[in-house]
């Protein structure tokens, strides 16, 4: 799932995530792609809008001219840097996210007196739009990596820490039992037994995370043109390079799509060894 | 006298857990319930003995306490080879009813043995113990496979095998072969035999099983009342080694089955 | 007197405390911080500065222009939403043309679309208005999608067996079963509805909660961007809280009812 869900619900696009098995299918692939034959209308939209661009308002440049636009910009030597600057704030602020949101779901979910002291401060934390935190960030932290970075981080690591949390009130209390009673210490339990046993409900919570944070990326560059992609795209608009824009619009849809997939094909990875879902 | 035990002769046995005084609340304030009062109970070094009561009845608990895994109420004296139980006692092990969820299903079946002996032994030991409790439980041919692709019965034996693995002084047992079928639960009964016999260990086991108890016992202890006390210490006297339909027809059988469900009936 | 024992309970006093203690900590770390922290005003400031906004009828206004246009964005995408994800989710044959498409676009950002819509709309509440539609119509559709392709053919059966007309089977069996889905959508929805609002007010439409802290920003008062800032968040819990309420009084939502734990 690609829309920015920022301060929206954790767990529940789990529950979507799953409805989305196809009777029969393998659950594990929640990626199956539906079937080609349903390119054909976006591939009939592209060739009208190609064939009618003439007659078309001047923002609005067929698609051969995207590609054009795209790469002027590469022969500009715009491009790769700007696709660069958004992959590096990307994964910054996810691997940030990630730390961060598995840390703080752990203490709160093995403390309930943590949990209930933390919840409102961290409801109310979650519940901000990150578009709203970006003129604060950039009050506080200026117009810099630093700031998109932190910006990311901030609207990732909700889905993470909430998954987190309730993937530790999932563990069994047999296998903690099991652990301690095979006399294994404090830090060997946490170690062979709740983080791995953890990793399911981290990973869905960086299913949701992952697109999070591509997104926010994105709206940090838009909003506040330090670098990277979205930058770009506020820049070619101003300049009313409307091709160009289309372009890197398309760009990021394709990182959206191969943050997916990067997603997908690492968690089947990290979770080869663990039972199937279901 | 019981026969068991490796090289047994009718020289008095030492204790292994002493236990004075084991007394349970659980929950707090108004809502608190006692569930066991003023418990009082001595294992014997290579003894395997029955906790059996009514469900609900707190043998659970009291495996619990002894296995360091519940704090009891202050006041209470629970020692594990003269070493007073705060945590789970060395060289005992436990060995719980829902085998499936003390597995860990991220690893094989070899390395889910191994997990108990990580970091302790040098390689070659460790690998060694495992393949001998494998063997022991006959799960050598199915090392490699991971614990959901195993039937209930197999886990349990993975579980059996992983506590076998650390050469246990102790066993502590909670229901162990309650959520299997008749002739899986046989089958390992046996095998809990050939491994008490084996071994010498200690083995406390709570079921709420008569005929098990009565089949696998030096000695049962049955629990009753609310809270629960030791309300009867029944000695199985039967020959060993035991044998599923032999044993079964003997007249002693018979009527320690009768005596023990009476006492079970009776303890409330 | 359980009644009221219960209720101080729910009240988490901890977690206020927590909070308490936390701006306590803002504030007299600005206080007495030896560094320019001109950047950063202490709570009180900001309350202050809130207590003026409230007064002028500035913040208020901007308050229901945001909610207005999220509120009417939200049903708008609502409707929308359900509609083809229905559509999509019940007759096979529009799914299997159209969803392979729909994927692709659903990988479109709504927020690069953001500076596109400046120019072909405006600065204006459509702007701020589209955008909102269309970027909360996307989890609106795909959850009611799933929600109506999930629909265990069993049931479906069962309409047919029992000879329920087409629109009877809709009604009775097809919502009623995809509903969860639905109300995911919904809620997943409305979020991302204030999100956009806020993005194009800051950026597009002169109006509005974004629009106030942009020109906070420009106007360089920190301690009226933070009253924004918070007004914002509060606006979204609100939101979802109200959301949430409304769901559970609908029957049959509960036992699927997310447990905000």
């Amino acid at each position: 799932m690609t829309a920015a869900v920022p301060g929206a619900a954790d767990a529940v696009p789990a529950a979507a995530a799953a409805a989305e098995a196809a009777p029969g299918a393998a659950r594990r692939r929640s990626g199956l792609f539906p079937p080609l034959r349903g390119l054909l209308p976006l591939g009939l939209l592209l060739v009208l809008w190609q064939l009618t661009a003439a007659r078309l308002p001047l923002y609005f440049p067929p698609p051969t001219d995207w590609a054009v636009g795209l790469r002027e910009l590469w022969d500009a030597g715009l491009l790769l840097p700007a696709a660069a600057a958004t992959v590096r704030t990307f994964g910054l602020g996810l691997g940030a996210a990630i730390v961060l949101g598995t840390a703080v779901g752990l203490a709160v979910g093995a403390s309930p007196a943590v949990d209930r002291a933390l919840r409102p401060t961290l409801e109310f934390a979650r519940a901000m739009p990150p578009a709203a935190v970006v003129p604060i960030a950039t009050l506080l932290l200026g117009f810099t990596a630093t700031m998109k970075v932190v910006v990311v981080t901030s609207a990732a690591l909700w889905s993470i820490l909430l998954n987190t949390r309730s993937g530790l009130r999932q563990v069994d209390p047999v296998l903690l039992d099991a652990a301690r009673s095979l006399h294994l210490r404090g830090s060997e339990r946490l170690r062979k037994v709740v983080l791995p046993a953890l990793l399911p409900s981290v990973f869905v919570g960086v299913r949701i995370a992952a697109p999070v944070a591509l997104v926010i990326t994105l709206l940090v560059e838009i909003l506040t043109q330090v670098d990277g992609i979205g930058a770009l795209i506020g820049l070619s608009q101003r300049n009313f390079q409307f091709a160009r824009g289309y372009g890197l619009i398309l760009v990021a849809a394709l990182f959206s799509l191969a943050v997916n997939a990067l997603v997908s094909t690492l968690q089947e990875y990290v979770l080869r060894h663990h039972p199937p879902a279901g | 006298m019981s026969q068991a035990g490796p090289g047994s002769t009718d020289a008095p046995r030492t204790v292994a857990c002493r236990c004075r005084g084991a007394s349970v609340e659980l929950g707090i304030g108004p809502r608190s319930r006692c569930i066991l009062d003023s418990v009082d109970l001595d294992l014997l070094e290579g003894e395997l003995v029955s906790v059996l009561g009514r469900s609900g009845s707190g043998k659970t608990t009291l495996l619990r306490v002894l296995g360091g895994l519940l704090r009891p109420a202050a006041g209470s004296q629970v020692a594990f080879h003269g070493q007073p139980v705060d945590g789970p006692p060395q060289g005992v092990v436990f060995v719980f009813q829902n085998y499936a969820a003390s597995l860990l299903p991220w690893r094989t079946v070899d390395k889910n043995v191994a997990l108990g002996l990580e970091g302790r032994l040098p390689a070659e030991q460790l690998k060694t113990q495992v393949a001998e409790a494998l063997e022991t439980v006959g799960l050598a041919d199915r090392a490699r496979d991971y614990p959901w692709q195993l039937s209930g019965g197999m886990q349990q034996r993975v579980q059996l095998a992983r506590a076998l693995a650390m050469r246990p002084r102790g066993m502590l047992m909670d229901e162990p072969f309650g959520s299997l079928d008749a002739m899986t639960k046989a089958s390992l009964q046996d095998q809990l035999q050939v491994v008490h016999q084996s071994t010498g260990a200690t083995i406390a086991f709570v079921t709420h099983d008569i005929d098990e108890a009565v089949y696998l016992s030096d000695r049962i202890l049955v629990l009753g009342g609310a809270p629960a006390t030791v309300v009867h210490d029944i000695r199985v006297d039967l020959p060993r080694p035991r044998h599923q339909l032999a044993t079964k027809e003997l007249p002693e059988f018979l009527r320690l089955r009768r005596q023990v469900h009476n006492a079970v009936i009776g303890a409330g | 007197m359980r009644r009221a024992a219960d209720g101080l309970r729910r009240v988490n006093v901890a977690g206020l405390l927590t909070m308490l203690a936390l701006l306590g900590v803002w504030e007299t770390a600005v206080r007495a911080a030896s560094l320019q922290l001109t950047t950063l005003p202490p709570p009180s400031a900001v309350a202050a500065r809130a207590g003026d906004l409230l007064l002028s009828g500035t913040l208020v206004a901007d308050l229901l222009h945001t909610l207005q246009v999220t509120l009417l964005g939200w049903l708008l995408a609502g409707v929308i939403g359900v509609t083809l994800g229905l559509f999509l989710g019940l007759w096979r044959p529009a799914w299997r043309w159209s969803m392979a498409s729909l994927e692709l676009l659903r990988a479109v950002p709504p927020i690069t679309l953001v500076p596109m819509a400046l120019f072909v709309f405006g600065f204006s509440v459509r702007t701020e208005l589209t955008l909102v539609v269309y970027a909360s119509t996307w989890p609106v559709l795909v959850n009611t999608l799933e929600g109506a392709r999930a629909v265990r053919p069993e049931l479906r059966d069962v309409a047919r067996t029992l000879r329920l007309s087409r629109w009877q089977t809709l009604r009775k069996v097809v919502l009623p079963a995809a509903a969860p889905s639905i109300l995911v959508g919904l809620q997943l929805g409305l979020s991302l509805a204030l999100v956009l609002a806020i993005v194009a007010e800051l950026v597009g439409n002169p109006a509005g909660l974004g629009q106030g802290l942009v020109l906070a920003q420009l106007a360089l008062r920190p301690e009226e961007m933070f009253v924004y800032f918070f007004t914002i968040g509060l606006l979204g819990i609100g939101l979802n809280a109200a959301l949430r309420v409304l769901v559970a009084r609908i029957p049959g939502t509960t036992p699927y009812g997310r447990r905000e734990s």
